[in-house]
């Protein structure tokens, strides 16, 4: 199954990457305004250090040169100087990727530890009060605005009761040399305990606000799933058979429910990492959405056409990933 | 089990206590910006050069009053119109140790003006230092600067550079100069989390500071953070919780929380940006100037100020703030006038009103909102249409080619605190700046004449006279000038907010 089916699956990435890079590119182009303009604001400046830097920027090039020479450089990695930073866009991305990584993985697991067992339970125990009261939860979940919520968690937890700092990412005591680059990894490795808690501390509310839609979502779906579980003929006659509800559930219900659950998750991951730039924003977490929405209001397209390329990477494997997951879950699918 | 029972209540006390001692010399500030790098010579950012500011020095600064004062450099004398003359302080060392000497200084002024000076590039701050063409090593301490032609800003413009020591940028390379610090500021790098924070402790051996601003010697504080807290809720609320001592662009209506907090208090400077209301000049009603002075008596901008802006702003009938060089003091204001208005809209072809579009950003919609309001008495229906920044920008900053909108409510920063900055980039025929196609020759030729006249109160003079045909010409509605808020912590001492948009924090001190 494995390597063949892997790199099927990587060649099917390259139309898929070039048409992305055509379409924002095309896009990017008929969008007005100027990231010179916009670089220099209202600042003094004379026509002469605009064109050297429009020339800096490779503005000065006809559109279909410019894209070629980005594909040509992006196959060696090389995705050109950001306007904005005038550094290289691999490093200024490099260095923000982490944290939305750690962010996302964060909110995955709170979605997935809140999300299954309260699904379960909710069918299992169809129409009592804990089922009730998890459907209107996660119908409030998928509808407050990320952005709203946040503040009023912020308000709460980090203004009235100072339980909770409201911004950033870790205080300055925090340092540990990075192995993952991931805080709450790096410093349990290192037996940092108090930096440990700090980069906890940090990271429960942005997690609770940007996990809280996917985790009323995968209630859901893990509900539906498993009440049409649970109806099937085999689970009846394994009642039949005497064995206890327990068992029926973790050893027959579970795994076959699960499967809609894996998949939706997978899918949805992809748009958590897309999708944290609000949550980055209000937060003031350092991550890749938030350079990437920074970056659109300037115009800096080089380090736009990376992280999109970098996105459609991340999806493409996640539907590979969520694949292979269905056919781990589900025998009879072969991927 | 009561061997894991004392862990966790060990566990639990050290996250819970905050070593408050460490605290107390930590100085934080909410920032709304990242630095985009911390290479003084590579950006064209006043958040950058904020941050960039505690760790480099340069030549001159300016104090709080805005004059232009000695930094790095002990004194200095025009020896003629283009050639002026630095002596450096002695005893000056950078980060690491090593002396400040002219050749810093040559290379530093070198790297921001020669073409791809640095690694290819063009430095972005090169026009700031309009025409200087060469600096020349007198001896260790001396400097001259040699300009092209006479340029009497020269001094009002050098706080705007820092020095960089040359040994350190042959050693890290340009790429090494985004992220590596060596300064002689009162603060030395010690870590930059992109994205999230740029952390700096005190140098102890800083030489002292600006002679000229008191106190001097080392920085007070230990350690400095400019955290980023890009949300404006979010960066209040980090001053309210404690988390940070000093916040900047506090928004208007965020002003009573912070006042009722008893921890924390509101301070304001006069700003240096200029809000006003670009109209077309060339096409549609605008360019009729009965309709301009029309919409300019429709107006009640005091009440927008009052009611809008909690008085936090500056009434002004030109371009020029206040207190700038130049501003005509004596500029007729067209007085809030509802029957004038309508009278001048009906001379003008319009006696039952006039309709017309109004573009403004998200930030000052409300801002929008209130004018239109207000301007419906006086006869004008005005439509509010909100759109992103940048596109407005292309539509209304033409140089010269067609504008493709009726009115923007915008405002233009004035950093370099010089009418040069301001003045000619949203007046001069065809400027950059120009949102009304205003063309008008006269104007032209005074601020031509004033780029170039070295005498100041001659300057001032040009100026003023400009100032005063533009006010009959009104091109644009000019509303106020805003005061730049910030939220500070009542434990702060030793800092005010600066119209510079400086945040220098060498004598603040935490109580």
């Amino acid at each position: 199954m494995g390597l063949g089916k892997f790199i099927e699956r990587l060649l099917q990435l390259i139309p898929v990457l070039l048409g992305v890079s055509i379409i924002v590119f095309v896009m990017m182009l008929f969008t007005p305004g100027d990231p010179v303009a916009i670089m220099l604001g209202d600042q003094h400046v004379t026509e002469e250090l605009e064109n050297a830097l429009r020339h800096d920027m490779g503005l000065d090039l006809p559109p279909h040169q410019r894209f070629f020479k980005f594909l040509s450089n992006a196959l060696t990695l090389d995705f050109g100087l950001s306007y904005y930073h005038r550094q290289p866009v691999w490093d200024v991305i490099a260095s923000r990727l982490p944290a939305t990584i750690e962010l996302s993985l964060a909110a995955l697991v709170f979605a997935l530890v809140v999300s299954i067992p309260l699904g379960v339970l909710a069918a299992v125990h169809k129409n009592s009060l804990l089922d009730r009261i998890a459907t209107v939860t996660s119908l409030f979940g998928v509808s407050l605005p990320g952005f709203w919520f946040g503040i009023l968690l912020i308000i709460f937890f980090a203004v009235n009761m100072h339980w909770l700092p409201v911004a950033g990412r870790a205080g300055f005591e925090s340092e540990v040399a990075p192995i993952t680059h991931l805080l709450l990894i790096d410093s349990l490795l290192r037996g940092r305990i108090d930096a440990f808690w700090d980069a906890l501390r940090h990271l429960i509310l942005p997690t609770i606000t940007l996990g809280l839609p996917m985790a009323s979502i995968l209630t859901r779906v893990t509900r539906a799933s498993m009440l049409d579980v649970l109806n099937r003929d085999y689970i009846t006659f394994a009642e039949a058979k005497g064995l206890s509800k327990t068992k029926i559930l973790i050893k027959h219900a579970l795994k076959n429910a699960l499967i809609p659950t894996v998949t939706v998750a997978a899918i949805e991951t992809g748009s958590l990492l897309g999708g944290n730039m609000v949550v980055e924003t209000v937060f003031g977490w350092p991550g890749l959405g938030r350079l990437v929405v920074e970056s659109i209001f300037v115009r800096n397209y080089p380090l736009i056409q990376a992280a999109v390329l970098f996105y459609a990477v991340t999806y493409v494997m996640l539907n590979f990933f969520a694949d292979i997951l269905y056919t781990m879950l589900n025998p009879r699918v072969k991927l | 089990m009561k061997r894991s029972t004392t862990l966790l209540a060990l566990v639990l006390a050290s996250a819970l206590a905050l070593p408050t001692a460490m605290q107390a010399q930590e100085l934080r500030v909410g920032f709304t910006l990242d630095a985009l790098t911390l290479d003084p010579a590579n950006h064209r950012n006043r958040e950058t050069e904020t941050i960039i500011r505690n760790m480099f020095d340069g030549l001159v600064t300016r104090d709080s009053d805005m004059n232009v004062v000695p930094e790095l450099a002990e004194s200095w004398t025009a020896i003629d119109p283009t050639t002026y003359e630095f002596k450096l302080r002695p005893g000056v060392t950078f980060h690491d140790g090593s002396p400040l000497t002219a050749a810093d200084v040559k290379f530093s002024l070198d790297r921001l003006t020669k073409e791809n000076a640095m690694g290819g590039q063009t430095s972005p701050r090169q026009s700031l230092l309009g025409p200087l063409k060469e600096v020349v090593v007198v001896d260790d301490l001396t400097v001259r600067l040699i300009l092209e032609s006479a340029w009497p800003i020269l001094p009002a413009m050098l706080p705007f550079q820092e020095l960089v020591s040359q040994a350190h940028v042959e050693a890290v390379g340009q790429e090494g100069m985004a992220e590596a610090v060596n300064g002689t500021g009162p603060f030395k790098l010690v870590e930059w989390r992109k994205g999230d924070s740029v952390i700096m402790e005190r140098f102890d051996g800083y030489y002292g500071g600006a002679t000229d601003i008191a106190p001097l010697g080392k920085a007070c504080v230990e350690r400095v953070i400019f955290k980023v807290i890009p949300e404006n809720s979010s960066r209040v609320a980090a001053l309210l919780a404690g988390d940070v001592h000093i916040i900047n662009s506090l928004p208007t209506h965020l002003v009573g929380q912070v006042e009722a907090n008893p921890d924390t208090t509101v301070m304001a400077v006069n700003g240096t940006r200029t809000s006003y209301i670009a109209l077309n000049n060339q096409t549609g009603p605008f360019a009729d100037i009965r309709v301009r002075h029309a919409l300019a008596h429709a107006v009640d901008r005091q009440l927008i100020v009052d009611k809008i802006l909690n008085g936090n702003a500056a009434l002004t009938n030109g371009i020029l703030s206040p207190d700038a060089l130049g501003k005509n003091k004596n500029l007729p204001a067209y007085e809030y006038d509802v029957d004038k208005a309508k009278a001048l809209l009906a001379e003008a072809g319009f006696p039952d009103g006039l309709e017309v579009t109004m573009d403004v950003d998200g930030a000052n919609k409300e801002i929008a909102e209130a004018i239109s309001a207000v301007a419906s008495k006086g006869g004008f229906q005005i439509n509010v249409v909100v759109g992103e920044g940048s596109m407005l920008t292309t539509r209304y900053r033409t140089k010269g080619e067609p504008i493709d909108g009726q009115m923007w409510l915008t405002s233009w920063g004035n950093g370099s605190m010089d009418p040069v900055g301001i003045f000619v980039p949203t007046h001069r025929t065809a400027d950059r700046g120009n949102s009304s196609g205003y063309s008008n020759t006269e104007v032209d030729a005074l601020l031509d004449a004033a780029n170039i006249e070295t005498d100041r109160s001659k300057r001032a003079d040009l100026y003023s006279q400009a100032e005063a045909i533009v006010n009959a010409d009104l091109p644009k509605l000019y509303l106020w000038v805003a005061q730049d808020l910030y939220g500070v912590s009542t434990k702060l001492t030793g800092w005010r907010p600066s119209p510079d948009s400086r945040i220098n924090l060498h004598d603040a001190c935490l109580k």
